[in-house]
This record gives C-alpha cells, structure tokens and sequence, in this order.
C-alpha cells in the first residue's frame, strides 16, 4: 500500500490521522468507538440491547410487586404509569429491535460470504444514533425529582395515544422525551433496513443465489423491507406530534378540528408491520437452530420463505385490529377482521414446517435447541390468542385487557426474547471460540420457561375476569388477586433465569470450553471460518454451489444411499481452517478504515432534540456536529494512509 | 447404554411440568368461575355479552384442540427423534408439496368457517339501536362519569345529570342506547357482563346498545389508559324494572 502515491489530504483527515491510528489498534477503547467492523458493531448492539432489557425488566419487576396485591401503595399512580410507558418503549425499541440487529449485523456477512456490510459506516451511524436516541429517552427519568420518587419519563403508554399525549394532559416533559428518542429510533433503523437490503442483494458470495441463501437471511431482507417502509409512517406521526407539543398546531387536538384517531391509524400503520419486524428475525434464528440440532435440512424451505414475504406483505392490511373499538364501523371491523384472521394461514405454515423439521431428525438436546422448541411452542399459544383476538365481537371484551397483555407477551418474549436467548446460545462460540455451559444453560431455559408460563398465562384469565391493562392497582373483591399474585411470582423466576444466563454468559467468555470453527456440526458458512472470525471474515471468498452449502462440504451420500461424513475422521476436520501465519494487520485485505465520524453525526441527534425541549439555541450545535460528522464522513479517505 | 434412556426419562418428565401446570390453571380457572367476580367476561347478563362469549368459545375450543396437537406434537416428536447415536446422520428430507399445501389449505377453510359466523353475529350487533332503546348520554372526563338522562328533564327540560357517587341506573329487560361523549382524552366504556367496550373518542360521539335481561347491579370501568388515576375511573350501573326506575328518576328531579 505504500507505494501508490499518496492522494492529497484534505485538512480534516489530516488533523485526524493521529486519533484514527489509535482507533486502529484492535482493543483499544478507541477501536470500538471509531470500529466500522459489522461483527464489533453487532457486538455493541448486542450488549447495549442487553443493557436496556434488565432495565426494561426491572421496569416490569416494580410494575408486578405493585400489582402483587390489591391496593397496594408501593408505586404512586404517577410512578406506575410512567413505568409501563418506558417498559414498553423499552422491550420494543431498546431490546428486541436492536437485538435483532446484533444477529443482522453478526451474522449476515458470514452467512452470505462477505467481509462486512455494504455501507460499514452507515452502519456504525446507526449504531450510534440508537444508543443516542436510547440514552436520550431514558435520560427522561432524571428530568423528574427522581429522589423523592418523581420520575420524568414518559406517561402516555407506549403506543403515546392522542389527545393523552398533548401537554395540557402530561405532565412534565417526559413525552417530548419519547417523542423525540422515537424519531432517532426511526433515523438508526431506516440506515440499518437501507444497509441490509443493500448488503444482502448485492454482497453475496459467488454461487449464492437468493434461494440458497439461509432462512435467516431471508428474514433480514424481509425485516429490512419493512423497516423501510413502515418507520417512515410513524416519522410523520412523531413530526405531528411534535408540531402539536411544541409549537401549538392542532393535528390531533379535536377541540381545535383535529382528530385523535388520526394518530392510532398512523400509529397502527407503522405498528402492526413492527409486530413482524420484531418477530420475524427471531423466526430466521429458529429457522437455522432447529435443522442444525436434527441434524436435517429445513423442510420446505422454500415454503418458509415465501410465508415469511407473505406476512410481510399482510402485515400492512390488518392495523385496524387494533382500533375495533374505536367505532370504525361494522364494514371496516369485518374486513380487517377477516385479513387479520387469515395472516395465521402463513403463521401456521412456519409452525408446521419447523415441526416437520424436527420429525425424522436426530435431535441433539442443546441449550440452542430447548429455546428454539420453547419458542415454537410459546408462539404458537401466543398465535392462537392471535387468532381468537381477530374475531371481532369477542374482542369488543378482550381488548385493553389483561387478554391482550398475556397475547402480546406470548408472542414478543415466547416467541422473539425466548428465540434471540437461543441465537445467543448458538453463535456465542462464533464470536468468542467458546462454549456457554450447557448444564446452565438448560437451567436458564427452565426457569424461563417456567416462570414465563406462570407469569403470562394467569393473565389470559384476568383479563377475562375483566381486568383492563395499564391500572395501577384493583379492589380485592374483583376476583382478579390469585392470578395477579401469581403472574408476580413468576417474573421473579424469570428475574433469576436472566441472573443464571449472565452469570453462565460470563463464566463462559473467561473459563468456557474452546469450541472450534463448528462445535454443532453446523449448516452454514459462518462455520467454515474460525472462531472468532478475522477481522476479514473469509480469507477468501468462497464459492457456494448449493442451499445448505458448509453440509454438502462434510457429508455426501454414498453407494447405499446414507449420508456419510466426506472425510475420515468427523465433520470438525473436514473444513479446518489453515493456519494462520499471516499477522492480523498484515493480511494483505483491503478492509474499510475506523472513523470516528459517524459518531461525530450521531452525536448531534440528542443535542437538537434537547434544543427542541429546553432551548432553541442548542439546535444550531446539534445541526453543526451533524453536518461536520457527514461532511467528514464523506471527504475521509475510506483506506487509511500508511 | 441404560443411563441416557433413565436420563431421557427424567427429560420426558420434566417437560411434561409445564403442560400439567398449564391444565391444573385452566381447571383452576373454570372450577373458580362462580366465585365473586363482578367483571367476569363469561358470567353474561344480557344479549350482547352473550353473543360475544358464544364467539369466543367458537375460536376457543379449535384453538385449545390446536394447541394440545401442536404442543403434543412437538413434545412427542422430541421423545421419538432425540438422538440416539451421535453418528447417527438422518435422511436428508428437503420437503414434501402435498404436505405443504394440506397444511396451508387446512387452517385457512378451519379460519373461515369461524370467520364466517364472526362476521354474522358483528353485523348483529353492530344494527343500530332499536327506536324504543332507552336512551343515556355518558360524558367521560378525566377520571369519572356522567350519565345524561333525556328522558328525565326538569321543569326547564334540562336532563337529569347522574354522577357516580349517586350511583347509575338503567331500565332492566330494555335495550339501553348510551351515546358515548368525552370531553378530554379517549377513555374507553366497557360493562363486562353485558358486552363489550366502545371508545370514547372526543369529537365524535359513538353509540352502543346494550340490553340487561334481568335487574341486578354491574361493574365497569374505563378500559383505554386515559391518564393518572385510569385505574380508579370505576362505575356501578344497577338495572331495575321501568317502572322502579322512573321513580328513582322522578326522586333524583327533585
């Protein structure tokens, strides 16, 4: 490299040559903040996701031992709403969003054989407008008198429904917190759908055809299509929102001509696709556990694809379930009720392929595999109340009750949380080239599951018993105080299955057994390269030639038609990387360089929105650091000068 | 080879803990249905919230039949194909098309055939108020309610305005038309044994009729988060023979 003449050097790069050399010396503090490396950027996604779910879950805890007992004192009613606001915000926006995005990001260009994402630092830009943004809304709690138990968060509930959320019914600032922090949610998720979609149609590796590529991976196309399409919608929510908080206009305000119910449909709109961008990852997660643990193909691949573009495309025809009883009328509540019925038709194909999957296998009862079967198992309940929340007249009982909570959680933490428990258990050794504990990581699943079950199922029968959500406490004589009690019991079982996975997470990274490129005799690429995987990925690109490609490599079939191991010896061998002789910075690879730019953009997000709030001057800045992150950004040269 | 077959044993047990404890809840659930619970969905004391528990139960019994296929499916076909010989590789099956379109056809024709008398007991209900309908303007305000009377007016013709604490009463045996009105914030009506919720959307007013067969005393309370004290936005609505209720009117006028 340093015998090509050098380009001249804008000033900027210049000035921050000295920084950008220290960012490259891999483990530095520095390294991660200016890293644009897909598997450090998943890696940080993954942990600050972590972060904020025991955050979001001791959010829960305090809103159980509230509902432990009737009139309880223990939270004020102020307390328990800006509570349940910030739980829900938190587990949609802050864990299972960019949780997802760790796998998208760890995984995709391993799976499709390349050596990071097509715009690396757009990717480390949305990285970091998330953590912005997540700092932000949490930062909401502190605007309170958070000693004397004044929280400032949000207190709207997490779907922030109008007029509720105007000012002259909150109280405090908490909303514009939200408002604001859900606008950045939307900048780091539209830069990471526009990343992926580029990444995945054009990075793939020679020989892999759409229809070789991993389940997984479909999904992520999947997820990032509706990214695209649905943040957008509630970007022009928010930016109504905020015209109508901040500056007096009457998008929502009925009083003044607007309408309250223009927000749910726009809400709605963006909504109900985000129930899929939620749970369709943890569906590509489960896709790939399941056949590596039968030790089978997929069945029906194809069929699992196609419902997965299928509910894609259904997903944006069915948000008026949401709204059956704001008196939209009979024709619309029979149309959306039909739509919304017939969206289990591809559901249901998932479920029935996976269980097809698992029949004539050789199940190998790993900690990957009992999340994964947990989380079919846990959806499929959570489907079925699906299903019995799509007819219209019994949901006129069901909804904004206890019905839906225990619905929505079957769904997002049965399905989603339980299936990205399981990712983690699997690729943990690709990231760290050691094995989690096996004998705790069933411990975890166990305890989960357990207290998941009586956490969430006692729920379907309060809310029957017409307990409705988001109330701070309830008369004893309601016959509601046995299943309150009992859903509380069981969030502590859960609370305790989260400590044994960190605990067992951390002892793994220091003490775990080494795992080898492929400790599960795996299907994919990322299992053909070491673990963990060089900075480069693939040292070179390979060629794939079928679905299921790294199998077809260890076994073929022979004479009589079973399927043998294609070397002597085991699978392990067959595909053991060489050595490496070549030092990490002397491979000879041209990889994008560190830039501290794209968090010099970010950076400027919260400054603007803490402008908007308390003082127009700070705008300006935010907008300056912005501009000066991009412009850096742009007129940085992509390899690093030598 | 007699230690992994006990340990598989134990395995099978120990799975079988959360589908028993799930049984024991829903036995505890139907067996605990009489006991005093005065918003329960099920207990129906009128047409429409009868009408709806019949829905429910219409999409109840196939998804309780689904769910134990499914979950019994899953946990017998973990029994029969755990693995046994670690060598062991199986036939590599990529899938089967009759399959797959039995089981895309199958649920969508079982969908419709509960979908179809969904759509048949909505469009029902959801008529508009018959003309004899015994009409009660509701006011929802952060966090009460007012029910208006215009049957009732005074000497002025003003109707008789109720607020909770002197307590809500409506004609038993009649259908009742209340005309839902908020002046702030969505709240959200909802008289569990005698149907099911309507929002209370300011700026517009939406309708819901509901008919209590017989006299007796229903709780409800506001089901769309409207604020602080949502939890306390609780009613008590006592239906009682006409002919009681006009009394109680003509007392409540003076």
């Amino acid at each position: 490299m340093s015998s090509i003449a050098v380009p001249k050097r804008s000033p900027l790069s210049e000035a921050l040559k000295g920084a950008r050399h220290a960012a490259s010396d891999y483990g530095s503090i520095w390294s991660w903040i200016a890293t644009v490396d897909h598997k450090r950027i998943g890696i940080l996604y993954g942990v600050s996701a972590f972060v904020f779910f025991v955050v979001g879950g001791v959010e829960a805890l305090l809103l159980r031992v509230q509902l432990a007992q009737p009139d309880s004192s223990f939270l004020d009613p102020d307390a328990y709403n800006r509570l349940f606001t910030m739980h829900g915000t938190t587990m949609v926006f802050l864990v299972i969003m960019p949780m997802s995005s760790a796998f998208f990001n760890l995984m995709v260009p391993l799976m499709i054989g390349a050596r990071d994402v097509a715009f690396p630092r757009l990717n480390a830009f949305s990285y970091w407008t998330f953590l912005a943004g997540a700092i932000f809304l949490n930062a909401s709690f502190f605007t309170g008198d958070i000693l004397s138990g004044n929280l400032g968060a949000p207190d709207g509930g997490w779907f922030g429904y109008a007029p509720l959320n105007l000012p002259e019914f909150t109280q405090g600032h908490g909303m514009d917190f939200w408002m604001l922090g859900l606008q950045m949610f939307g900048v780091a998720s539209l830069a990471g759908g526009f990343n992926f979609i580029v990444t995945i149609l054009n990075m793939r590796a020679p020989g892999m055809t759409l229809f070789r590529m991993p389940v997984f991976v479909w999904m992520t196309l999947v997820t990032s299509f509706l990214i695209i399409f649905a943040m957008p919608v509630i970007a022009v929510a928010l930016f109504e929102l905020t015209f109508d908080r901040l500056f007096d206009a009457n998008f929502f305000n009925a009083e003044a001509g607007g309408n309250p119910l223009l927000w749910q449909h726009m809400f709605w709109l963006f909504g109900h696709p985000e129930v899929y961008i939620l749970i369709l990852p943890a569906f590509g997660i489960i896709s790939e556990i399941l056949p590596t643990f039968s030790r089978k193909p997929l069945f029906g691949y194809a069929f699992v694809v196609f419902s997965g573009v299928a509910i894609g495309f259904m997903s944006w025809g069915v948000w008026v379930h949401h709204m059956y009883t704001t008196g939209l009328g009979t024709v619309a509540n029979s149309a959306f009720g039909i739509t919304t019925i017939l969206i289990a038709v591809p559901t249901g194909v998932k479920i029935f392929n996976w269980m097809a999957t698992l029949w004539g296998g050789s199940i190998r009862f790993r900690a990957p595999l009992m999340f994964a079967v947990g989380t079919v198992a846990m959806f499929t309940i959570g489907g079925l109340s699906g299903v019995m929340h799509s007819m219209v007249p019994s949901d006129f009982q069901q909804q904004d009750s206890y019905f839906v909570v225990a619905h929505f959680h079957y769904v997002l933490f049965g399905g989603a949380i339980f299936a990205l428990f399981g990712g983690i258990y699997y690729w943990f050794p690709k990231f760290t080239g050691k094995l989690m504990n096996e004998r705790l990581g069933h411990i975890n699943f166990w305890l989960m599951f357990i207290g998941f079950n009586l956490t969430f199922f006692p729920m379907h029968i309060s809310g029957l018993l017409g307990m409705p959500r988001r109330i701070y406490t309830y008369n004893s004589d309601m016959g509601w105080n046995l299943w309150n009690l009992m859903s509380t019991v069981g969030a502590f079982f859960i609370a305790v299955s989260v400590l044994v996975f960190l605990f067992n997470f951390f002892r793994s990274l220091r003490r775990g057994d080494e795992s080898g490129p492929d400790p599960w005799d795996a299907r994919t690429l990322e299992w053909s390269i070491p673990s963990p995987p060089p900075e480069y990925n693939f040292k070179e690109i390979p060629t794939v030639t079928g679905l299921d490609d790294f199998w077809n490599q260890k076994y073929h079939e022979d004479e009589t038609g079973r399927i043998v191991p294609t070397l002597a010896g085991g699978s392990a061998e067959a595909e053991a990387p060489e050595e490496e002789d070549e030092s990490e910075h002397g491979h000879g690879i041209h990889m994008p360089s560190p830039s501290y730019m794209p968090l010099i953009a970010s950076s400027g997000f919260p400054i603007v929105a803490t402008g908007l709030i308390y003082d127009y001057a700070l705008v300006p800045v935010g907008f300056a650091l912005i501009l000066i992150g991009i412009f850096g950004w742009v007129l940085e040269p992509a390899t690093e000068e030598e | 080879m007699k230690r992994p077959t006990t340990g598989f044993r134990l395995r099978r047990l120990r799975r079988l803990i959360p589908l028993l404890a799930l049984v024991a809840l829903l036995v505890l659930f139907l067996s605990g249905c009489d006991t005093d619970t005065p918003q329960n969905t099920f207990d129906t004391k009128g047409e429409v919230a009868e009408k709806q528990a019949d829905i429910f139960f219409l999409s109840m019994w196939p998804a309780i039949a689904i769910m134990i296929l499914v979950l019994g499916g899953l946990i017998a076909i973990m029994l029969r194909f755990r693995e046994r010989d670690p060598n062991h590789i199986p036939p590599q099956v990529h899938g089967n098309t009759r399959l797959e379109l039995a089981w895309t056809i199958a649920p969508a024709i079982l969908l419709l055939a509960i979908g179809i008398p969904m759509v048949a007991t909505l469009w029902d209900l959801g008529r508009e108020p018959s003309a004899d309908a015994f009409r009660v303007n509701v006011i929802a305000q952060r966090f009460s309610w007012e029910f208006q009377y215009p049957e009732y007016t005074d000497e002025d013709g003003i109707p008789l305005s109720v607020f909770d604490q002197n307590g809500f009463h409506i004609p038993a045996g009649r259908e009742v038309a209340f005309y839902l009105q908020s002046v702030d914030v969505i709240h959200s009506f909802w008289l569990p044994k005698l149907g099911g919720k309507l929002d209370v959307v300011p700026g517009q007013t939406n309708v819901l009729w509901l008919r209590a067969d017989e006299p007796g005393s229903f709780s409800g309370q506001c089901a769309e988060f409207c604020g602080l004290f949502h939890a306390d936005m609780t009613m008590t609505v006592t239906a009682q023979p006409q002919d009681e209720l006009d009394l109680w009117a003509a007392e409540m006028l003076e």
